[in-house]
C-alpha cells in the first residue's frame, strides 16, 4: 500500500512538472513562431506545428510515460529512504 | 541572535503552571527547576533585567547568570517554546548579525536563526488557511521580493524588454505565493487539530498535534497539492490561451509538486517514512 502511494504521488508530481515544462516550451515556441517536437523516439511529449495562420500544440503520450517513470523512481527512492531513516510524526513542511 | 536587550514571550499554545512548561500542540509538558520557573515568570521583561534579578535572587555572579539565562532562552526558542521579541532597529540587528557571522566564518558556521512560532486557528478549513496566510505573509513578501530581485538581472540579460521584466516579476511573486499557499493547504487540512506555524531561518513548517498515519498523509499531501493544483491550472490556462505570462506565473506553483516525492519532507511523510 505504501509503495502504491509512493508510485501515485511520484507519478502525479512528475506528470505535473513535465506538463508545466512542456507547456512553457510550447508557449515559448509559439511566441517565437517556431515549430517544436520533444519526445523519446515514438513517444512525443509535446509538439508545436506551424500551419498557415496558426500553431497547433499537441501534448503526446510521452507525458504519461514520464509520469510512470517518475512513479517508479519515487517507489525506488522511498524504499531506499525507508531503509535508512525514521520519520518525524509531528511535522509537515 | 538573542541579545540582552530583547524580551521573550511564551509561544502560542505554551503555558507555565505548577513549575511545568506545557505545550498543547506537542501534547507534552516538562518540569522546570527553580531558576527556570524564575526566568519564565518574568517573560515580557528585558533579558538584562531578568539576568540582574536572577543574579540577586540566587546569589550568582552576573556573568554566570547571563550565561544561564541566554542559554536557557536559546534552548527554549530552538524548541519553538518561547518567542523572542527583538528590540532596536533592523539595521543595527543586521550589523550585529554580520559581525557575528564574520567571527564564526573561520569555523564555517553561520549564526543560528531565531525561531518564531505563530498561532493557527484550525477551527475550520477556511479559518486555518486564512490564519496560515496571515502568519506567513511577511515571509511570503520577503521571498517574493528576494526572488524578484534575483531574477531582475536575468531579465536585463534577456533583453530588458517589457515582457522579460514582467516575467521576472511574475516568477518572483508566484515563488512567494507558493510558500503561502503550500502552508495554507496544510493548515486547511488540520481542522480541529492544535497547530502552529513555525518560521526558522529559511524554513517554514506547520507543527501539529499527533495524528493517525492516514490523516498525517492527507495533511502532508494537502500543502503541495494546493500550490501544485493552482500552478497546473494556471499553466493549462496559459497554454490554452497562448499567454506566456500566465504560464510563467504557474511554473513556480507547479514546482511544488516536487514536494509530493520523497525528495521533500511532505512526500516522505505522505509515504509513511
Amino acid at each position: 500500500m505504501r509503495n502504491l502511494r509512493a508510485f501515485v504521488l511520484g507519478a502525479i508530481a512528475v506528470g505535473v512538472l513535465a506538463y508545466a515544462g512542456a507547456a512553457a516550451l510550447a508557449v515559448g515556441a509559439q511566441a517565437a513562431g517556431r515549430s517544436l517536437v520533444i519526445g523519446f523516439g515514438p513517444l512525443v511529449v509535446v509538439s508545436v506545428e506551424r500551419e498557415t495562420a496558426a500553431a497547433v500544440t499537441t501534448f503526446g503520450p510521452g507525458l504519461i510515460g514520464l509520469a510512470i517513470l517518475g512513479g517508479c523512481l519515487n517507489v525506488a527512492a522511498a524504499l531506499l529512504v525507508r531503509r535508512r531513516a525514521g520519520g518525524r510524526g509531528d511535522r509537515v513542511e | 541572535m538573542i541579545a540582552e536587550s530583547d524580551c521573550v514571550d511564551l509561544a502560542p499554545g505554551v503555558s507555565l503552571a505548577n513549575a511545568h512548561l506545557a505545550d498543547v500542540v506537542r501534547g507534552s509538558s516538562w518540569p522546570l527547576n527553580n531558576s527556570g520557573v524564575f526566568i519564565l515568570e518574568r517573560v515580557g521583561l528585558r533579558l538584562d533585567v531578568v539576568v540582574r534579578e536572577l543574579a540577586e535572587a540566587f546569589d550568582l555572579p552576573l556573568d554566570v547568570a547571563r550565561f544561564d539565562v541566554l542559554q536557557f532562552i536559546w534552548t527554549l526558542n530552538a524548541l519553538a517554546l518561547v518567542n523572542v521579541i527583538q528590540s532596536g532597529s533592523r539595521l543595527r540587528r543586521g550589523a550585529d548579525w554580520l559581525g557575528l557571522a564574520a567571527r564564526l566564518a573561520p569555523a564555517g558556521a553561520l549564526p543560528t536563526p531565531i525561531t518564531r512560532r505563530r498561532p493557527l486557528d484550525t477551527g475550520s478549513a477556511l479559518r486555518g488557511a486564512a490564519s496560515s496566510l496571515r502568519a506567513s505573509i511577511s515571509r511570503v513578501i520577503a521571498i517574493a521580493a528576494a526572488s524578484t530581485l534575483a531574477l531582475l538581472p536575468l531579465a536585463a540579460i534577456a533583453g530588458g524588454s517589457g515582457r522579460s521584466w514582467c516575467a521576472a516579476v511574475a516568477l518572483g511573486v508566484a515563488t512567494g505565493m507558493g510558500v503561502g499557499l503550500h502552508e495554507a493547504g496544510h493548515a486547511a487540512s488540520l481542522r480541529g487539530v492544535p497547530s502552529v506555524l513555525v518560521l526558522r531561518g529559511r524554513r517554514t513548517f506547520v507543527l501539529h498535534a499527533h495524528l493517525d498515519p492516514v490523516r498525517r498523509s492527507l495533511v502532508a499531501v494537502a500543502g503541495p497539492a494546493v500550490a501544485a493544483a493552482l500552478g497546473f491550472g494556471l499553466v493549462g490556462l496559459g497554454a490554452a490561451g497562448a499567454e506566456p505570462s500566465v504560464v510563467i506565473l504557474g511554473l513556480p506553483l507547479a514546482a511544488h509538486a516536487l514536494s509530493l516525492t520523497v525528495i521533500g519532507g511532505d512526500g516522505r511523510a505522505a509515504c509513511g517514512i
